[in-house]
């Protein structure tokens, strides 16, 4: 055999058992931080359900926005969805959750991950920020899309940050058409 | 029977990897804000260092030279995959707080130093007294630095939670008038520089005892 070939043989056994040692410790783990990952994940959504039960995550496809949904139900009738949703704000990519009754109306919503800027944009991550679009998002009661559709003082409070609101509006809206269209508005 | 013992205390003292050796400090500077994290980092780096030691000493006579660093490389990322898993299964928040230095274990000089220095000519049992050594040296210095910085900078020491404590001490002077500058990076380098000059003239003194 020659050298380097010794050596290759050499590596790859090392390698090999590396692998199968990691792949029996994955096997171990995984399951275990699935289960941690998802705790996380309804812990986060609680606060957005409304005491409402949540359901299991469905990944949604060929939506511009939606991701994700986890239907809410209650006694075992869904009777709303909480909702991951991706918009585009005034430092990229921003995701949301945000929860909705059957009808489209928002009853929580939750920025959980952003680039926008300190002390403007990045207040749509505060608790406050978020109240002024609940219970929006129906056919007589649309989300506000536009400051001028806004109270003097929320209009004031998202001065200077226009873009997001825009971006967050426009996300929450997206969210609302899509539980509208699954069929629950009446 | 001392010889050993010197395998396992040099890493404290005389051979101390931060203070002395001056190893491994870009994880030392970064994540010693925190008492847990420096605790957790120290801990992870142990269990590394104490199996990577044994694996590569016993090792030694069938990794040519030629091919010694990718396979030590290997070796240890497998070690250092493992304790990750190990968090993100069971302490997700100290896994988030270590962040990137977690992973960049498998690069640490400590690591790569004792196995290229020591396990690679030494049997298993000096091998494994140095790697325990060395880690629980390291342990040692990142909690006497995070202790320092978190106290001074944050007036905390932040340990882990349990169900009915969230893990925080409040130290009440500090707490109110935290010095902050020591919380910051420049002041771990700026702590680094009062600590080495210190701990090198200790262990003078200590060696000049003997």
């Amino acid at each position: 055999m020659t050298k380097n070939a010794r050596y290759t043989l050499i590596l790859f056994s090392i390698c090999a058992v590396c692998a199968l040692i990691l792949a029996i410790a994955n096997s171990i783990f995984s399951p275990i931080i699935a289960t941690h990952q998802q705790e996380a994940n309804n812990a986060a959504m609680k606060p957005l359900s409304s005491g409402y039960t949540i359901g299991e995550a469905l990944a949604v496809e060929g939506n511009a926005n939606v991701t994700m949904e986890y239907p809410l139900t209650e006694k075992g009738k869904v009777v709303g969805y909480i909702l991951a949703i991706t918009g585009k704000g005034y430092g990229g990519a921003f995701d949301l959750l945000a929860s909705y009754k059957s009808n489209g109306a928002l009853i929580a919503a939750q920025m959980m991950k952003d680039n926008e800027t300190p002390g403007l944009g990045k207040k749509s991550e505060e608790d406050w920020y978020m109240k002024k679009f609940i219970g929006t998002g129906t056919k007589d009661k649309p989300v506000p899309t536009a400051k001028s559709q806004l109270s003097s003082a929320d209009s004031d409070a998202i001065s200077g940050a226009s873009v997001t609101f825009g971006g967050v509006s426009k996300a929450l809206a997206a969210g609302a058409a899509y539980v509208v269209a699954k069929g629950g508005s009446k | 029977m001392s010889g050993r013992i010197k395998e396992f205390t040099k890493g404290f003292f005389s051979e101390n990897p931060t203070f002395i050796v001056v190893l491994g400090l870009c994880p030392t500077l970064s994540v010693s804000t925190q008492v847990s994290n420096g605790l957790g980092m120290g801990l992870a780096a142990t269990f590394v260092l104490f199996f990577s030691n044994i694996i590569i000493s016993s090792m030694r006579k069938i990794i040519p030279d030629s091919i010694h660093i990718p396979a030590y490389i290997v070796i240890i990322s497998t070690l250092v995959t493992l304790i990750q898993m190990f968090l993100q299964a069971y302490m997700p928040s100290l896994n988030e707080a270590l962040g990137v230095y977690l992973p960049l274990i498998v690069v640490n000089c400590i690591i790569l130093g004792r196995a290229e220095a020591f396990a690679k000519y030494r049997g298993v049992a000096d091998s494994a007294l140095d790697g325990l050594g060395m880690g629980l040296g390291l342990t040692m210095n990142l909690v006497f630095i995070s202790l320092i910085r978190e106290v001074i900078g944050n007036g905390t020491i932040t340990l882990f939670p349990t169900k009915n404590w969230n893990g925080v001490i409040n130290i009440p002077l500090f707490g109110t008038y935290p010095v902050r500058v020591l919380a910051a990076s420049a002041g771990a380098l700026l702590l680094m520089g009062y600590l080495m000059p210190l701990f090198k003239d200790l262990v003078a003194k200590m060696e000049a005892k003997k």
